[in-house]
């Protein structure tokens, strides 16, 4: 199916649960809200048309720098091995309460990916069997691609003002 | 963190608790897996990862386009042609540039070139580990006149950088064009020679045949991807299903085998060596003549000798190095199929030159959890082929 016909058919099939849809470039995208998640996996899952067999990806982005509501946004890329078409799922995910259903229990694909998501933007995906750091140490503080995380820190090696020392640790801004 | 805080030192089980790696050489780089043992067989095993972690889709983000390219050699590091070419097809479809015929047949023998290297890499290291020591001797030679043709046409032997946004780097050369010529003639009688060692092997086939197995549908499940995936009877490649640089013009064929178990997955990768060096083959004889990448000089640097006699040149020179590329606001991903299986980038552009998220799908990550599944229920001896067939490169995996 091309991307306007997926489109089409997520559209006909689950009217309520879809936000809104777009085809940038003729890639099938999807907008959904994290609650009806689980209801809209299943349904791009176990459709015949439709059969996303193949979890790809699923990728954090925060949107902190362009002020966008929600915040932060997990993307799921789905693909059909059967009728070789993919499409996108968007989840806005909201800066207060940043937790999304898991999607594990369809794909197990989906378990890597979903805990780096917490390791990485500070995610809960609720549901999952591990929500624990995967690539960062177990006592690691912060997430690291976070658009407020700091690129590098420098860090004082000396200094007479001792008590002032941690203050004069400063984010670097990046050079470009 | 200490040894009692992971339970290794727990005695209250009948089971013991085995840790392998991360220094083991056979874990190809720091992957740690820690085994539940019952006696000599396998009942868990527990990845950890993130040893080899060095925050490049962070260092991207702050980086101009151009400048990720390089950062992407590091990140599979025994095939970077195709992590260059999957980044810059994802900002070319951003910016919506057409690449010349002649960059596309350059990327093309480049990326093939690249598949072979890296599975002669992990023929060489998998029979080692399982034991063959000559295979490995034999996989560098060949392996060495590749990267010898890499340092001819890009000046490095490994970390290439060839593919660029808008095209390649610069034109092929007649002693690389020649150096392939050879290489190709060359090597159909080598790929004989590894199978002659191994495939009737018999120590060989007891080490591999219905070691490891999964099947369709836990392949599938498990988000496996590439000869991994191919060697369980899904025939699924990038390369056919979604072409991208003009695969569509060569014909090939996609090898696939149904066991799913160690011996397909060597099967799989011999016969695509052969396959690679079919293409290289025919995109050499129908290499077409003419740019080798893109003349819209908003995205590639003008040639050289234009910048004394033209204003618009010299402008569009200096616009390019000392601002970079401007990408229009919009997120794209577009996959490809490396060696290991199925690479792209997920950017998302804010409208800058410089991208607001670089995300690597990353074949070698998306496989460990279906990995470590596999060994369940195998022996102890049968972790080391398992994780060799599955030819996890941990630049990847951790990125």
């Amino acid at each position: 199916m091309t991307g306007e016909e997926i489109v089409e058919k997520v559209k006909a099939g689950l009217a309520d649960s879809i936000q809104e849809t777009s085809l940038p470039q003729g890639d099938a995208v999807v907008f959904v809200a994290p609650d009806s998640l689980p209801a809209v996996a299943e349904f791009l899952k176990n459709d015949p048309e439709l059969k996303f067999d193949y979890l790809s990806d699923i990728r954090g982005v925060d949107y902190l720098l362009e002020e966008r509501e929600p915040r932060f946004e997990a993307v799921y890329q789905l693909y059909s091995i059967d009728h070789q078409h993919s499409v996108r799922v968007r989840v806005g995910i909201d800066e207060d309460n940043p937790t999304v259903p898991t999607v594990s229990n369809l794909w197990k694909g989906a378990l890597y990916p979903e805990q780096e998501l917490f390791d990485m933007f500070g995610i809960n995906v609720e549901g999952h069997p591990k929500m624990e750091r995967l690539i960062m140490p177990k006592d690691w503080e912060g997430f690291p691609l976070r658009k407020d995380y700091p690129l590098t820190t420098e860090t004082v090696a000396f200094s007479h003002n001792r008590d002032f020392k941690s203050e004069l640790v400063k984010s670097k801004p990046p050079t470009r | 963190m200490s040894v009692t805080d992971q339970g290794l030192l727990q005695r209250d089980k009948d089971t013991m608790t085995l840790n392998m790696g991360p220094q083991h050489p056979s874990t190809h780089g720091v992957f740690r897996v820690i085994l539940e043992m019952d006696g000599e067989v396998v009942k868990t095993a527990e990845p950890e990862i993130g040893y080899l972690h060095t925050g490049i889709e962070k260092t991207s983000e702050n980086k101009r386009y151009v400048h990720v390219i390089p950062m992407t050699d590091r990140l599979d590091y025994l095939n970077p042609p195709g992590n260059n070419l999957a980044f810059c097809l994802s900002t070319e479809k951003l910016l919506g540039v057409n690449i010349p015929d002649r960059a596309n047949a350059l990327r093309v023998i480049m990326c093939e070139l690249s598949r072979i290297a890296s599975h002669l890499v992990w023929l060489g290291t998998h029979a080692l580990d399982i034991g063959a020591m000559t295979v490995f001797l034999y996989c560098w030679r060949e392996r060495e006149m590749i990267l010898d043709l890499n340092e001819e046409i890009s000046g490095v032997r490994m970390m290439t950088s060839y593919i660029r946004v808008g095209g390649v780097a610069k034109d092929a050369t007649r002693p690389w064009l020649d150096g392939i010529r050879d290489f190709i003639e060359y090597f159909p009688a080598k790929v004989d020679e590894y199978e002659r060692l191994l495939t009737k092997n018999p120590i060989w086939l007891d080490r591999t045949e219905g070691v490891g197995t999964f099947t369709r549908e836990e392949a599938i499940n498990w988000s496996l991807s590439g000869p991994a995936l191919r060697a369980s009877g899904v025939n699924w490649d990038i390369r056919k299903s979604q072409p991208y640089s003009g695969y569509e013009n060569y014909d090939f064929d996609i090898p696939v085998y149904s066991n799913g178990d160690i011996f397909d997955r060597y099967r799989v990768r011999v016969e695509e060596m052969r396959q690679s060096r079919s293409i290289i083959k025919q995109a050499l004889e129908s290499l077409p003549d003419g740019p080798y990448k893109d003349p819209d000089n908003k995205v590639s640097l003008p040639p050289r000798e234009t910048l004394h006699t033209s204003m618009e040149a010299l402008i569009h020179h200096f616009k390019l190095v000392s601002e970079g590329i401007t990408v229009p606001v919009g997120e794209t991903y577009v996959p490809i199929e490396g060696a290991r299986g199925e690479v792209g980038f997920y950017i998302v552009s804010d409208g800058t030159n410089v991208p607001a998220r670089v995300k690597l799908r990353a074949p070698s990550f998306m496989a460990i959890p279906g990995m470590c599944k596999m060994m369940e229920g195998c022996y102890i001896a049968d972790v080391v082929g398992i994780i060799g067939s599955i030819d996890i490169v941990m630049g990847e995996v951790d990125r």
